[in-house]
């Protein structure tokens, strides 16, 4: 091609090459779209296969254990040297830890994830966002360990008399405090969750649009009321998706529970009682229970119990956030807002 | 082993050319069998233990007991300083999971604190399994009591009743510690071999324990789980009574040992207190008469200065090993482990094996066989 090269040139250089183009885009048109529909069918009907697959397997493995105690299961302790294999003791436990892990971490997570998305200057926001999403990161052997070697006689020594001592708490809080406890056990899983919580709400929130903002504050809301009334209700969805995955992580952890739990396979009386979860006993008996032994069977059927609360925990929880009226999104979060602070004197 | 250096050096030499017989028709390569045949000199084990190249390469696995892990870890690195050619990984995954590794043939061999029963035997898919008693270790029944004597004084029922929630304080064991030492009873949250001997101890002595757990046949699961705190390994609940004010467990001696523990002298069979010590715990080995597989308790044996939580803990392995050169180098490993090795024991909290054990683990180890059938080595 000489130098002075005319648009009509340019034009017969680039026929060939947009041939192809058209021809690739015709072809993409037909079987492209069909490729796709067939790798996302794909992509489903293995994940079912790999759920089904699962709950096959490990109700089979149970079967021998559940047949064998009946609905003894949901009372009986666990204790395999008498033949017992209940499950009840760790249901308890498990709900009730992850219980106390919630209670202390969402209302801190949600605080912390306001702070950072809403109240806090960049330069403050931005290194803590940073190290909250690093937090998010440590394996949980570390909390676990960390809460074994360090938290244990602190909470021994000191947290667990103190709140002992506080009158009216003493329904919840009351026995020897051995350290090893649920209450310890919670506090690690909180510690554990909290950036999940504080992670996900912080983007939830951070997503809401800044023209709602804009609108409270027009409406003379201060920035704590656009936080409480445009924002988090805003940011709803991610905040459910944050507490249901903070639980679901609560539920099953293992290693780290059983680190600091106190593997008492009794039924707590107290919150500073030591305890066992589901997670924490499987990890316990698992490796050490023979193959082909009613022992192992029965721990696979805990494994098919945790399986199962933590479907319906999930279920349940979706169902509740669901169905409660949502307060102020029925009419749109700055008309919600301007009914809410009322009228502006 | 009680054999002159001679007779260990010549019963080498017919090892080493019996493995090179018998591998030579099954070995893939041949060349480390053939070199075995020229260098026989300086063996300590009777099967050539330590005879450095000699021995064919291999890189063994095991995996299993806990209580025995101290003890293997020093052993195998120092065979291995001196027999570059076999190298050993172990891991300490407790005695169960040693179990089901040498059943599915996943590891070169399994270890476990209580041998295969026959119903375990018949799970092995390699067919039949040796098992070769390795070290002799003791269980401490370890506490933290500041101002406490050392060496309390307790027998089966005081045991008993602390484990089952029935002695709550100190005082209540010894009058010198005062009223109001809360007793924090830990115990394994695993199953484990610490746990069984202890669990044994109590059965043959204290009909309230018999009677509360309803049963005379020792777990390796703690049957009383729902007293007291639960922790996992002898390295938990090392940990947890060196924390804890009040706290009494059971270890394995090597890890009350390490952490300088406090530990009491249990009531024996003769009706003497004793602590546990190397010395007691080999004066108790000392009494495993016809030890086999099938007849392994020593817990509570005879003797004024008997320990009575002792155990042996138990190597199991393939009798026809598939590999011939790593059948040869298991073999000698382990024949070398229960011989020369056993000068590692003292140090480390275990008793070294009694002559006849020692004994018993050769001939045990000579029943090894190739893939066909032959004899891995002669004597």
């Amino acid at each position: 091609m000489s130098a002075l090269a005319t648009p009509r040139d340019l034009e017969s250089t680039w026929a060939p090459v947009r041939g192809v183009h058209e021809l690739l885009e015709r072809r993409r048109g037909r079987s492209s779209g069909r490729a796709y529909a067939a790798i996302r069918w794909a992509g489903a009907a293995i994940f079912a296969a790999v759920f089904v697959a699962l709950l096959v397997v490990l109700s089979r493995d149970a079967a021998a254990a559940l047949g064998h105690m009946g609905l003894s299961v949901v009372w009986k302790g666990w204790n395999p040297a008498k033949g017992e294999y209940g499950a009840g003791v760790f249901v308890v436990g498990t709900l009730l830890t992850t219980l106390v892990a919630l209670i202390i971490a969402v209302p801190i997570g949600l605080g912390t994830a306001a702070l950072l998305s809403e109240l806090a200057p960049r330069w403050l926001a931005s290194p803590l966002t940073v190290l909250v999403e690093f937090l998010a990161a440590i394996p949980s052997i570390v909390v676990g360990l960390w809460g074994l070697i360090v938290l244990t006689p602190v909470f021994a020594h000191r947290v667990e008399p103190f709140l002992k001592g506080v009158p009216g708490l003493n329904v919840v809080f009351h026995g020897q405090p051995l350290g090893a406890s649920i209450l310890l056990a919670g506090v690690v899983l909180a510690v554990m969750v909290l950036p999940t919580v504080v992670a996900l709400s912080r983007v939830a929130m951070s997503g809401v649009a800044e023209a709602d903002r804009e609108a409270g504050l027009a409406l003379a809301a201060t920035r704590w009321q656009v936080t409480r009334k445009v924002v988090i209700p805003g940011a709803r969805r991610g905040i459910r998706a944050s507490v249901t995955l903070a639980m679901g992580r609560a539920l099953g952890e293992a290693i780290a529970v059983a680190m600091v739990i106190g593997n008492n396979t009794a039924i707590p009386h107290s919150l500073l009682s030591p305890g066992a979860t589901l997670g924490s006993a499987i990890v316990n008996s698992f490796s050490e229970a023979n193959p082909g032994t009613l022992e192992k069977s029965g721990v696979v059927g805990l494994v098919v119990v945790l399986l199962a609360i933590s479907v319906l925990v999930n279920a349940g929880g979706q169902v509740l956030l669901r169905t409660r009226k949502p307060p102020i999104p029925a009419r749109g979060p700055v008309e919600g807002l301007a009914v809410a602070i009322g009228p502006v004197s | 082993m009680a054999k002159g250096p001679v007779v260990l050096l010549t019963s080498a030499v017919v090892a080493l050319a019996a493995a090179a017989c018998s591998s030579s028709p099954s070995s893939p390569t041949g060349t480390s069998a053939s070199s075995a045949t020229t260098r026989t000199h300086g063996p300590e084990g009777s099967l050539g233990g330590s005879a450095d190249t000699s021995t064919p390469a291999a890189t063994l696995t095991g995996a299993g007991a806990s209580s025995a892990q101290p003890f293997l870890t020093r052993a195998f690195y120092d065979y291995n300083r001196s027999n570059h050619n076999v190298s050993v990984n172990y891991s300490p995954t407790g005695s169960a999971v040693g179990i089901s590794d040498i059943q599915a043939n996943s590891v070169s061999f399994g270890q476990s604190e209580i041998p295969l029963s026959a119903s375990d035997q018949a799970k092995a898919i390699g067919g039949a399994i040796l098992q070769v008693p390795i070290d002799l270790g003791g269980v401490a029944i370890s506490y933290n009591v500041p101002g406490a004597p050392r060496n309390l004084h307790l027998d089966g029922n005081q045991i008993a009743g602390i484990y089952l929630g029935s002695i709550t304080d100190w005082h209540q064991i010894d009058s010198s510690i005062p009223l109001g030492t809360n007793i924090v009873a830990v115990h394994r949250a695993d199953s484990s071999g610490p746990g069984y001997d202890l669990d044994q101890y109590l059965i043959d002595t204290s009909p309230t324990w018999v009677h509360a757990i309803g049963t005379t046949t020792a777990s390796k699961t703690w049957p009383k789980a729902n007293i007291g705190i639960g922790q996992q390994l002898n390295s938990g609940v090392a940990n947890y009574v060196k924390q804890t004010s009040g706290a009494i467990g059971y270890v394995e001696y090597a890890y009350a040992l390490q952490n300088n523990f406090t530990n009491a002298a249990l009531l024996n069979e003769s009706g003497t207190y004793v602590a546990p010590s190397i010395a007691s715990i080999g004066a108790a080995g000392a009494h495993a008469t016809n030890l086999s597989a099938s007849n392994y308790n020593i817990v509570d044996e005879p003797g004024a200065t008997s320990y009575p939580l002792v155990n042996f803990s138990w190597s199991l392995l393939y009798q026809k090993q598939t590999v011939t050169d790593s059948g040869i180098a298991l073999g000698r490993l382990l024949d070398w482990v229960a011989s020369t090795g056993q000068r590692n024991a003292t140090a480390l909290g275990y008793a070294p094996l009694p002559a006849s054990v020692q004994a018993m683990a050769h001939t045990t180890l000579l029943q090894l066989e190739d893939q066909t059938g032959a004899a891995l080595f002669t004597s």
